[in-house]
């Protein structure tokens, strides 16, 4: 997204991959060293914290890269085709609120 | 010229006539003189017979001529005098004298002569007698002369209204009548005139010889009877004159009576001498003193015959008075011949100048109507002649006019036949001409027109063609260039020139596809060639697609996403045209058409995609698109181009 040239269209799943992991990487390494840091500054050297904070920074990761793949879904939101779709038609998406 | 030269030839005669009478006059003086003093009787008497034979000889003679016309033509042409006798005779009726009226006329002439003879008892001087029978021959010379000139102017009068007359006749009927009545009319008056001068130069003639007459009377006794019978024959040749007039004029026979009269009163006045005289006596007063003692002596004589002796004194006293009578009668004489004859000439001259003139008048006037009539005749002939012309030309003209008439409608009618037959003809040479040389032509101009719609045909057939070929050529440079290329770029130039040649053909198909095109940025960004788009497809898109084949189509999350991409690797790969809705049979489906180079069905094949797959796709499917666009309306003007080219053709 940020580069800019554009993306062929075939690229874009890829694209996301990418992003999705460098996301997950960077949270989940935030995550680690904030466990560690909490660990070793106010659990006296306890690991649990470390695996917390990782495991929030790899949830958060995982959460962004899903709504970057379904940007429709959103939490409290579903979307219910309006009709069984017929093949060759674009689907129709029609938001209700939950 | 002709007055003068009558005036001239007057003046001659008159002169002639002068000298005639001075000689005569002379000769008779000298005879007058001579008989009482010296000549012996013989003579007298040889004298007297021969004038008495003379007498009788032309007095018979011109008696028989009147009685014998032989004799008549003899007399008048040999003897000398004979013709003027004979005339003489005519005169006084001759040939109309019976032997009654001779008798008659001879006793009446004897008791004349006879009174004269005792009137003259006295003896009148013959001179005197002479002088008068001069006097009187020269009046009948001068009579017969105005006869004679009366007669001429007469006849030739007479031959001018001939020829006026002739020619009048001959000129015209009616002014004949006219021109003669004018000519009688006018030779009548001066008949009548000329008579009526004669008859005055006659009168006043017979006048003067009367005075001297008159005067001679009382004298006359001494003279004997030689003079006598003279006398008496001057007499009667003096009586005979006045009825000269015996032409036509009938008035001229009236004078005479009047001077006929006087001689009865001579007969009765002359046995008394004294009362005669006595008119006389206050101027001749010898005379009245001699007849007075003639009286005395002739009572003295009658009453005592016997006593003639002692007459003496008083034949004494008569002589002188006598001889003093003589004297004075001699002077008298003289005077009374000169007066006379000066009065004779003059008068002679007068009337010959009256004559004359009157001759001359007539002349001139005769000459006038002659001229006159000439002219009348002239203008008459003129006039006819004018309207004969005038006629004759009118004739002529209406004439000419018709026949003109005529001739110009046949004219008129030829021509317009000739000119029908020429047209006829012209119209035949015209058809012929059209047949031969006019068809040639139309028919050249047919064929040149032929070549002209041939050559234009051809010229647009080639313009056609060129343009057809220009397209074509355009049609071929776009399609080179947009879609042949091997690399992708614009085309925009080729598609300018091939708009600008298509609108030269005005196609509305052309137009409105090449419209579209150039309307869109296609031509700017140029078409994928069909390689590309295949590799782009079998390389990147088709593997990709496959990838996310499995991917639901809504709700699709992470993994989902990962799920496809992990399970797809695991599917067997289809190839070639195979039944399927799913995505996988639609890729393989696609990938042989591209291998089929079947752009617009792979297309379709892709187009009928959802969800993942489908945005995948949008790039490929969207450049496969627009080359499809650019091969279409491309397509449209390579049909178009070939009807066009198939049209030409």
């Amino acid at each position: 997204m940020s580069s800019s040239k554009p993306v062929s269209s075939e690229d874009i799943i890829g694209q996301k991959y990418d992003r999705c992991l460098a996301d997950f990487l960077v949270k989940t390494g935030v995550g680690f060293s904030v466990g560690v840091v909490a660990s070793v500054i106010l659990f006296k050297r306890r690991t649990f914290p470390i695996a917390l904070s990782t495991g929030f920074g790899a949830g958060a990761a995982y959460a962004d890269c899903d709504r970057s793949f379904n940007p429709a879904r959103i939490p409290g939101t579903r979307i219910i085709p309006a009709s069984p779709s017929p093949s060759g038609t674009a689907p129709d998406e029609h938001k209700h609120q939950v | 010229m002709r007055y003068a030269k009558n005036s001239a030839s007057r003046q001659v005669t008159s002169a002639f006539r002068r000298n005639a009478f001075g000689v005569s006059r002379r000769r008779f003086a000298t005879e007058t003189l001579t008989p009482p003093k010296k000549k012996p009787r013989i003579v007298r008497r040889i004298v007297l017979a021969t004038t008495a034979l003379t007498g009788t000889f032309y007095v018979g003679s011109a008696f028989l001529a009147f009685n014998n016309t032989d004799y008549y033509d003899f007399f008048s042409e040999h003897v000398p005098l004979g013709q003027s006798m004979l005339e003489y005779g005519e005169a006084n009726h001759w040939d109309t004298m019976t032997v009654h009226s001779a008798v008659d006329y001879t006793v009446r002439t004897a008791t004349s002569i006879k009174d004269f003879i005792v009137e003259k008892v006295n003896g009148a001087p013959t001179s005197v007698k002479e002088v008068k029978e001069r006097v009187e021959k020269s009046a009948h010379d001068a009579k017969v002369t105005t006869i004679r000139t009366v007669e001429a102017s007469k006849e030739r009068v007479k031959d001018v209204a001939a020829h006026v007359r002739t020619n009048v006749q001959k000129e015209e009927d009616k002014l004949t009548g006219k021109a003669a009545a004018i000519a009688k009319h006018q030779s009548e008056q001066l008949v009548e005139g000329l008579s009526d001068l004669v008859r005055k130069a006659e009168e006043a003639l017979a006048v003067k010889p009367d005075t001297p007459a008159s005067d001679s009377d009382t004298p006359s006794k001494s003279p004997g009877t030689p003079s006598e019978s003279a006398t008496s024959r001057q007499h009667d040749v003096y009586e005979a004159p006045l009825p000269v007039g015996f032409e036509p004029p009938p008035g001229f026979s009236l004078p005479p009576p009047p001077k006929k009269e006087p001689p009865p009163p001579k007969y009765a006045e002359l046995p008394l001498v004294a009362p005669a005289v006595s008119k006389l006596a206050s101027s001749e007063p010898i005379i009245s003193h001699l007849a007075g003692t003639i009286d005395n002596l002739a009572s003295f004589l009658k009453s005592n015959p016997e006593a003639a002796s002692r007459v003496t004194d008083v034949l004494d006293l008569a002589k002188n008075d006598l001889s003093t009578l003589a004297q004075r009668i001699e002077s008298a004489k003289e005077e009374e011949r000169k007066g006379l004859e000066a009065k004779l000439d003059e008068q002679t001259r007068e009337y010959t100048l009256k004559l004359l003139e009157t001759e001359m008048e007539a002349q001139d006037r005769l000459d006038n109507q002659e001229e006159e009539f000439r002219k009348l005749f002239d203008l008459r002939q003129s006039q006819l002649i004018q309207t004969y012309r005038q006629k004759l030309e009118e004739e002529l003209k209406t004439q000419t006019d018709l026949i003109n008439e005529r001739l110009k409608n046949e004219v008129v009618a030829q021509g317009i036949e000739l000119q029908r037959r020429w047209i006829r003809e012209i119209k035949m040479r015209v058809e012929e001409e059209r047949g031969g040389r006019l068809a040639k032509i139309d028919e050249l101009s047919a064929q040149l027109k032929r070549i002209e719609r041939v050559a234009l045909d051809n010229s647009a057939y080639l313009d056609e063609n060129i343009r057809v070929h220009a397209l074509w050529s355009a049609i071929r440079g776009l399609s080179t260039s947009a879609l042949s290329s091997p690399v992708r770029k614009p085309f925009r130039e080729e598609l300018r020139v091939v708009r600008h040649i298509a609108a030269a053909r005005e196609d509305p198909v052309v137009a409105a596809a090449l419209e579209t095109l150039e309307a869109s940025e296609v031509p700017d960004v140029g078409v994928e060639p069909f390689a590309d788009l295949a590799s782009w497809y079998t390389t990147s898109v088709a593997p990709k697609v496959s990838n996310v084949a499995l991917v639901p189509d809504q709700d699709a999350g992470l993994l989902s996403h990962l799920a496809s991409h992990l399970l797809s690797s695991f599917r067997f790969k289809r190839h070639g045209l195979v039944e399927g809705q799913d995505v996988l049979s639609v890729l393989s489906r696609a990938e042989y058409y591209l291998n089929e180079k079947d752009l617009d069905s792979a297309a379709r094949e892709l187009n009928q995609l959802k969800g993942t797959a489908k945005v995948l796709l949008h790039d490929w499917l969207e450049a496969a698109r627009r080359r499809l666009e650019v091969e279409q309306a491309l397509e449209v003007v390579h049909t178009q181009a070939t009807l066009a080219s198939l049209l030409v053709v």
